[in-house]
């Protein structure tokens, strides 16, 4: 896919935004790219530039007050009727690796997407998720901790 | 440091010192290769060169059991413990470099020189496979200064086993087993404190165990008597790192070199594009990456700090210390997917400084 490079990194500040992760934290997960094209694949390009679009407005209104952008971005864009849904899709996948279908009234308005069905992202991303270190675990099956270590508390930091 | 021909418990303490730091200063360009292979990509040189890494970590504890059971204490905190990489390990009369650098042809070629068989050139060679050259680089394994001060290079990590095989039986003879193996046995990590890392570990007590433990290290790195396997059967970490090279399994009854089994699977271009021998100091101080690299050369240095505690008589913390481990890859796969600033197409890579830190 054709990737726009200053798109791709407004994604990424957007999603630091929204997680609460830093920028290195998410593209250490190595699913950056994945997680763009995933939501270009879904909802189109033009939604896509929508939604960051209002990202920017947002930002610029803010004009890096931190408290006025998490609320912006609340009232702008978690609140509006078409980006509200596929932003916190967003939220889900880097935090499970995975991709919700999006809600039917959302389905109905704005039509149904092909590959809009509930899937792993990659077999990756699924290991990547951001739930594990946010919990101090690791992701079962795929990831395995160190002998014993199921004993010790976990060690849950401060944001 | 020099090393002296072992004459007293004390040389002995030097010589087990340095075969813990020699254990340890493979394992960081190991994880390195390791970690930069994209995660399910290379499964058949992800196995081998895990694998190998793991039985490095069984034979450095099993240099530390060595060091506890003739009364010593083994340090993996001292200043210089981690080598500044590349690093210089001797091969029979030239020396090689050991860097971190990325899964490569060029870094399997640097694994098998670790590897390599010992094979001794008597035409050239002291007794007890000594040479006298100068050396340009300055080597993990130290130079050795000979009774009459004259200075003298190991010929390969075989004949450095060798010295300290040599040693152990003098002074047992000259004071006694008693006298040597004198350390607390509290101390040793036995199988109980050693969950599934690369064979059995081998408690020492006594000249047999202590040369036991010197012929597993020796034999899994480098085979057994010139075959490809270890006297347990295990093909020896030459060749494993072989298959690579040539892309084909050994079968059982193979001849050295020519590997007749299935072929391997392997994707160079599946591999993060990180900075060679990267340093701290390299990344723009105000980066994400130099953070990520102090944070892990922070918890690279406690890790070995707890390896220390639980090699100095608290077995029971060393499940724990191993269980850090996995941090240090989920760290090494964040600093591999993020850019090098102001250096195209390369990403970082840990440093394993601990001594900046």
């Amino acid at each position: 896919m054709d990737m726009n490079n200053e798109q791709l990194d407004e994604f990424l500040e957007m999603s630091t935004v929204l997680t609460a992760f830093s920028a290195y934290k998410l593209k250490g997960t190595g699913q950056l790219e994945a997680y763009f094209n995933t939501v270009v694949e879904i909802v189109g390009k033009a939604t896509m530039d929508e939604l960051l679009n209002a990202y920017r407005k947002v930002k610029k209104a803010a004009n890096n007050d931190e408290t006025v952008l998490n609320k912006q971005l609340r009232f702008q864009i978690l609140s509006n009727d078409k980006l509200g849904p596929i932003t916190r899709n967003i939220i889900k996948m880097w935090f499970i690796g995975s991709w919700y279908q999006l809600p039917n009234a959302w389905r109905e308005n704005y039509g149904e997407a092909e590959k809009d069905s509930t899937f792993v992202i990659s077999t990756n991303a699924y290991i990547e998720g951001l739930l594990w270190p946010t919990i101090d675990s690791h992701p079962p099956g795929a990831k395995a901790p160190g002998y014993g270590t199921w004993a010790s508390k976990p060690q849950i930091s401060e944001l | 440091m020099h090393l002296h021909p072992i004459e007293t418990v004390e040389d002995l303490y030097n010589y087990l010192y340095v075969a813990i730091q020699l254990e340890h200063a493979t394992i960081p360009p190991y994880l390195t290769a390791l970690y930069s292979i994209h995660p399910g990509t290379n499964l058949d040189a992800y196995n081998l060169i895990r694998v190998v890494a793991v039985e490095e970590m069984l034979h450095l504890t099993l240099a530390a059991n060595m060091l506890n059971a003739v009364g010593g204490n083994p340090d993996l905190t001292g200043e210089g413990f981690v080598p500044i990489y590349p690093a210089y390990l001797p091969d029979g009369e030239t020396d090689f470099k050991v860097g971190l650098e990325k899964f490569s042809m060029s870094a399997i070629d640097t694994f098998l020189n670790i590897e390599r068989p010992a094979v001794v050139d008597s035409r050239n060679i002291k007794r007890s496979g000594l040479l006298k050259i100068s050396r340009k680089n300055i080597s993990i394994l130290p130079s050795f200064k000979s009774s009459a001060g004259e200075e003298l290079h190991f010929h390969s990590i075989g004949e450095f086993y060798n010295a300290i095989a040599e040693g152990l039986k003098k002074l047992t003879k000259e004071l006694g087993e008693e006298t040597v193996f004198c350390g607390d046995h509290s101390r040793q990590i036995t199988a109980e404190y050693y969950y599934s890392g690369g064979g059995e570990i081998i408690t020492v007590n006594d000249l047999d165990s202590a040369l036991a433990a010197i012929r597993l290290i020796s034999e899994q790195g480098e085979g057994y008597e010139g075959g490809i396997f270890d006297y347990e059967g295990e093909l020896s970490h030459y060749y494993r790192f072989q298959q690579i090279k040539l892309g084909k399994y050994y079968h059982k009854d193979d001849k050295p070199g020519h590997p007749s089994g299935e072929d391997l699977s392997i994707d160079w271009d599946a591999v993060y594009p990180i900075q060679s021998n990267a340093r701290m100091e390299e990344y723009p101080k105000d980066s994400e990456l130099y953070d990520g690299a102090y944070e892990f050369n922070k918890f690279y240095k406690k890790f070995l700090k707890e390896l220390t505690v639980a090699l100095n008589g608290k077995p029971e913390m060393l499940l724990p210390a191993v269980g850090a481990m996995f941090r240090i890859k989920e760290m090494s796969y964040q600093l591999m997917r993020n850019p090098f600033p102001g250096k195209e197409g390369i990403t970082g890579a840990p440093t394993f400084q601990v001594d900046s830190i």
